[in-house]
């Protein structure tokens, strides 16, 4: 089987596992919602408020819910020691990551483009030209914190404090593209789009990809004991 | 060593940390050959299946599977089934999807067929892809009890079939039924000459299953023993290493 479909086979299984168990859209969904909810209370955030303050709030609420997505995204393979048919399995190990790695860019983007209307609600935001590059930062916003956040998660996967190190040994990492996001985000809701914006989104597609290279190169040595 | 051998261990050693799991060994087990690894409490066997099955690297010398290096050539894992303490099997997924997925993952042309022979080798349906439909088939496999999901995982390690198979305590969690069928199983793969090696406790369960004794102790062997036909021999061999303390 070629690269390609035992990544796919591994993303369909991973697909089929969340659609039963909800494990991890679930405690995802309701930690954007009450961090949503808990800003929407403390901030005032009407008119130029909203551009400074809205994408910082939007992509926290969508880094600590990845955290818990990412933290999860190896925890069925640990039960019944599954990882280890994955790693018996012949064929670069590599699929194996970017299988994962591709479920938790679906995964991430679901939650993003599912909060996005609840985010228009609480803070009184007409959606409309905006949404577009809008689209296209979550793309890849989500890229970027899945190609690093599945490594990290490997690596953390054989660790005492996997809980406490994965967020430790990623934010970091991630804090690049992660001010490109805010940074971007704020330009598309100022509807400031064409030549600021176009640089960030760049600079993320680089992130992504460099990322995912690296990754797919170091991953055999991340999850090995 | 030959071109023949199965499993070469060259000086293979594997260290966790400060912790020394297995020392320095040397081991050639050539095609065909059915063996019997017998050791305390962390005594290395598990580590060795590890190694042997590329899931580590040896932290000194070498492992070889059919005069390949498992973590070199990914190929040559294929040759390789692990029957394991853990299932290696997803709890959210049915029992027909976890074998149809490795089929998937080892790239087997003829899935359903495949899927029908190793859940018949088990007891678990006829070996017909038209009547694989054992009752149990289509529930999720978290929902089995302890000895259905070891037939499962003997027929997830057989699924592909390997020509090499490491078993660690397979007889666990079975009941009688599921304990013959194991035991024509590995007598099929000792007379088809294909190569296992098999880490028991209990060896009555061994007893006319194996070709060779090894035994380990504090990660080095302590005996390696060509076998006879004498059915006491087993017991009166492993007797001073397994009631020694580890």
């Amino acid at each position: 089987m070629s690269f390609f479909g035992r990544a796919l086979a591994i993303l369909h299984k991973d697909l089929k596992a969340e659609w039963r168990t909800k494990a991890r859209l679930s405690p995802m969904v309701f930690f954007i919602l009450l961090m949503l909810l808990v800003f929407n209370f403390s901030f005032d955030l009407g008119g130029a408020a909203l551009r400074e303050i809205g994408p910082g709030t939007l992509w926290s609420s969508y880094v600590f819910a990845s955290l818990l997505s990412l933290s999860r995204s190896f925890t069925d393979e640990r039960d019944n020691d599954a990882l280890d048919a994955l790693l018996l399995a012949p064929g670069d190990r590599g699929a194996i990551y970017l299988g994962k790695m591709l479920g938790n860019f679906v995964f991430l983007l679901a939650i993003e483009l599912l909060s996005l209307p609840f985010f228009a609600l609480f803070f009184n935001l007409s959606l409309g030209f905006f949404l577009l590059p809008l689209l296209a930062i979550f793309v890849l916003g989500s890229a970027c914190m899945a190609s690093a956040g599945t490594l990290f998660a490997a690596l953390s996967n054989n660790m005492r404090l996997r809980e406490l190190m994965l967020p430790l040994l990623l934010l970091p990492m991630i804090l690049p593209a992660l001010i490109s996001c805010v940074e971007a985000t704020g330009l598309a809701l100022a509807n400031d789009c064409c030549e600021k914006l176009f640089p960030h989104l760049q600079m993320l597609g680089v992130y992504a990809v460099v990322f995912t290279v690296l990754s797919l190169m170091l991953f055999e040595y991340a999850i090995e004991e | 060593m030959s071109g023949d051998d199965a499993i070469v261990l060259a000086g293979a050693a594997k260290r966790f940390g400060t912790h020394t799991a297995l020392r320095p060994i040397d081991l050639v087990i050539p095609h065909g050959q059915a063996v019997l690894l017998v050791g305390a409490n962390g005594a290395g066997k598990s580590t060795l299946l590890r190694l042997v099955a590329g899931l580590c690297r040896p932290s000194a010398g070498s492992v070889k599977i059919n005069g390949r290096d498992p973590q070199r050539f990914p190929e040559a894992r294929a040759e390789i089934g692990l029957l394991s303490h853990q299932t290696l099997l997803y709890d959210e997924l049915t029992a027909r999807e976890n074998l149809r997925f490795f089929a998937q993952l080892y790239g087997l042309d003829n899935p359903d067929e495949r899927l029908a022979a190793a859940l018949a080798a088990v007891g678990l349906c006829f070996p017909s892809p038209v009547l694989a439909t054992h009752e149990r088939l289509d529930q999720r496999v978290g929902s089995f009890s302890r000895g259905m999901k070891q037939r499962l995982a003997i027929a997830r390690a057989i699924l592909h079939r390997p020509s090499i198979l490491l078993l660690d305590e397979p007889f666990t969690g079975l009941d009688a039924s599921a304990s013959a069928a194991l035991h024509r199983l590995l007598c099929r793969f000792r007379q088809e000459g294909r190569t296992y090696i098999l880490v028991t406790h209990r060896l009555g369960e061994a007893e006319g299953l194996v070709d060779r004794l090894l035994v380990i102790e504090r990660g080095q062997w302590r005996l390696d023993q060509v076998l006879t036909e004498n059915s006491n021999q087993l017991r009166t061999l492993c007797a001073p290493y397994l009631n020694a303390d580890p």
